[in-house]
């Protein structure tokens, strides 16, 4: 392991290229291939939304971009980096400092306040607790939410939570934001709010990825990517993709 | 991650279930609670035993039939094989052996002793040398002691312990009194300062008599004590193999023949204590390893219940930068944590029980400070032990399988 090596200035070009990606679950004897070769590239700053029937694979897809699983085949280079290749401190690395991850479902810890939350992945950057409460509360205050800090998630409505996590996510100043479906559970005007801050972060220069149902969530990106049955089977800019959707409907 | 957070998470995720906790805690509290009070006990007994029981100086020895007997087989060689000791056996000592500087012998009876309408019966009746007095504990309360004069003339002079002097006389002086000792008339000549109890026992409840007087009244077959008292110490050993060949000369024993009679010094006695010590120590150090073993095990099942439980958890800690060793470390700490706080429950428990057991027993118990150390040390490795399995279970879990877990 070289927990060094990601950061070197070694090898670059498009942050995330994907080559022919498989996953492959096993369910006993059965083999359920939730990702059937996916070729994609992202680059830097981009605003990408990704589409696609229940089932298609979206959020394994999600999951392997954020360095939360390991693929059954197929290369995945970050920054040029092969993921393969990364040892556990790496990918501990890579998780906590260059990628936000948003989940559908939140995924708060229930006992901590909306600070402490926030505070987490600092505290696996090393920061001592002064510095870990300032950033904490600095980007609660970017999602809006610095006089909540002291709720815990029980205390909080949907939107809320959600923007609590949106604030972990970016609390380390990540360069890319993954998100899950962020607004799957919740309703249409919050969800608005929600992907007003993804904008504003994409315009900030981060790299957003969203997963999503909804047409209209999907129109905020540049660039929208649809899966069909664990592959890529449109990939156009946001112009292009409107007429095609609008054509479907 | 550092400490400092890693101690917060893992004493709050215990206060969360402080029934739970304590359930867990139960065998290290147990465990450590006993050996921290087998220690106070040994260590109360040790000074008791050095103070109270170990009677004899430094620089004396007591020959008597039997010795010191630790058990029946023992015994019953002793009693086939050793021959009741007679004056004759002392005097051939004081003669014989240079180093002995004084030489007493003694004898136990039991007796009845009446004052007018008072009685104490079987109480301890001691016929001695008036030098069991210079080498035995008797301090002097009112009258004297018998002296060289009262064996010479086997006169009928008693002297009284204090519980005696006190259940016949009350409030009077019995110095010049006459009592009676299985019928026959004696006058107390002195009473001896009180000397305590020992074990709830009294050791205050004896009569001595002129050891001439006594062998008038009960004859001479009963088996004597003889009590050596050398002037330097360092000559213990010595003096005791004079004393040894002597008797050995004496009863006319073969050189491959083991000793017909036994031995009793301080440092005979306190080995005895050191083995009987130690004997009680292995016993609950046996017991005290069980109830670890049994303690950490519990410990092991509450902290894989605690990874399953906390499954996503440790998911979102991994997807939001937690390395293995970070949740390796948060699990062991919190399996460390639980289980010292188990040790430090037992050793309050153990100090309040050396407390009970100063208050209401004569044992003067206390623990060295060692002790709650060493049994918080001990419990933090039956911590550590016991929590590597699932501390390594927890850092295992892919990040997101652990996320997505239903637990
Ligand atoms: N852990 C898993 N074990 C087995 N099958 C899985 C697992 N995760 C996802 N799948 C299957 O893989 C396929 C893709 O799932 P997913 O990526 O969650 O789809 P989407 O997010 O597009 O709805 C589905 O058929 C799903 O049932
Ligand atoms: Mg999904």
């Amino acid at each position: 392991m070289n927990a060094g090596a990601f950061e070197s200035p070694g090898p670059s070009g498009p942050l995330i290229r994907i080559e022919d990606l498989w996953k492959t679950y096993e369910m006993g004897a059965e083999k359920i291939h939730a990702l059937r070769g996916v070729h994609l590239t992202i680059d830097t700053n981009e605003y990408v939304a990704i589409m696609g029937p229940s089932g298609s694979g979206k959020s394994t897809l999600m999951n392997l971009i954020g360095c939360l699983d390991t693929p059954s085949r197929g290369d995945y280079y970050l920054r040029g980096f092969k993921v393969s290749d990364l040892g556990d401190d790496e990918l501990a690395r890579i998780r906590n400092r260059e990628i936000g991850f948003v989940f559908q479902s939140f995924h708060l810890l229930a006992r901590a306040s909306a600070l402490k939350n926030v505070e987490l992945p600092l505290i696996y950057s090393g920061l001592p607790a002064a510095a870990r409460r300032e950033q904490a509360l600095q980007a609660l205050r970017e999602t809006d939410l610095e006089d909540r800090a002291s709720h815990r998630p029980n205390e909080l409505s949907g939107g809320q939570r959600q923007r609590v996590a949106i604030a972990r996510a970016l609390v380390t100043r990540p360069s890319l934001l993954l998100a899950d479906e962020p607004t799957g559970n919740l309703d249409s005007a919050t969800s608005s709010e929600i992907m007003d801050l993804f904008d504003r972060l994409h315009a900030e220069g981060k790299a957003v990825v969203v997963v999503t149902h909804e047409r209209e969530i999907a129109l905020r990106a540049r660039r929208i990517v649809t899966i069909h049955d664990g592959r890529v089977s449109a990939d156009l800019p946001a112009a292009r993709a409107t007429e095609l959707l609008g054509a479907a409907t | 991650m550092d400490l400092l957070e890693g101690l917060r998470i893992a004493l709050g995720s215990l206060i969360a279930n402080p029934l739970r906790s304590f359930l867990t805690l139960l065998g290290v509290i147990i465990g450590v609670a006993a050996i921290i009070s087998v220690v106070a006990v040994i260590n109360g007994l040790n000074l008791y035993v050095q103070e109270k029981i170990i009677f004899l100086g430094p620089g004396t020895f007591e020959v008597s039939r039997f010795g010191i007997i630790t058990n029946h087989k023992q015994f019953l060689e002793a009693i086939r094989r050793n021959r009741d000791l007679r004056l004759a056996d002392a005097e051939a000592i004081r003669e014989r052996s240079p180093l002995a500087e004084k030489v007493a012998v003694k004898v136990y009876g039991m007796g009845d002793v009446r004052y007018r309408g008072q009685s104490v019966r079987s109480t301890t009746l001691k016929g001695i040398t008036h030098e069991i007095l210079q080498i035995e504990q008797y301090e002097l309360d009112s009258g004297r002691v018998i002296v060289e004069d009262d064996c010479d003339r086997a006169a009928a002079v008693a002297f009284l312990g204090a519980d005696i002097a006190e259940e016949l006389f009350g409030s009077i002086d019995p110095v010049g009194k006459e009592i009676k000792i299985q019928g026959r008339s004696f006058e107390v000549v002195g009473v001896g300062a009180r000397r305590g109890s020992v074990f709830g026992q009294s050791r205050d409840n004896y009569v001595l008599l002129p050891i001439s007087t006594y062998q008038k009244i009960y004859g001479s077959r009963a088996t004597i004590s003889i009590v050596v008292r050398v002037a330097d110490p360092r000559d213990l050993e010595v003096a005791m193999d004079e004393a040894r060949a002597v008797l050995r000369a004496r009863h006319h024993r073969r050189y491959d023949e083991p000793d017909d009679f036994g031995f009793v010094s301080a440092e005979a006695l306190n080995n005895l204590w050191k083995d009987m010590s130690r004997m009680i120590f292995q016993v609950a150090l046996f017991v005290v390893g069980i109830s670890l073993v049994v303690g950490g095990i519990v410990i092991m099942n509450i902290m894989l219940v605690s990874v399953i439980e906390r499954t996503r958890e440790i998911g979102l800690r991994k997807a939001t930068g937690a390395r293995h060793r970070d949740i390796r470390r948060q699990f062991l700490l919190e399996s460390v944590v639980l289980a010292a706080s188990g040790g430090l429950i037992g050793v309050a428990i153990a100090y309040l029980l050396t407390l009970a057991i100063r208050a209401f027993s004569p044992l003067p118990a206390a623990f060295p400070w060692w002790a709650p150390a060493l049994a918080l040390a001990i419990s933090s490795a039956v911590g550590i032990f016991f929590g590597l399995y699932p501390a390594a279970k927890a850092a295992r879990l892919n990040p997101i399988e652990a996320l997505r877990s239903e637990a």
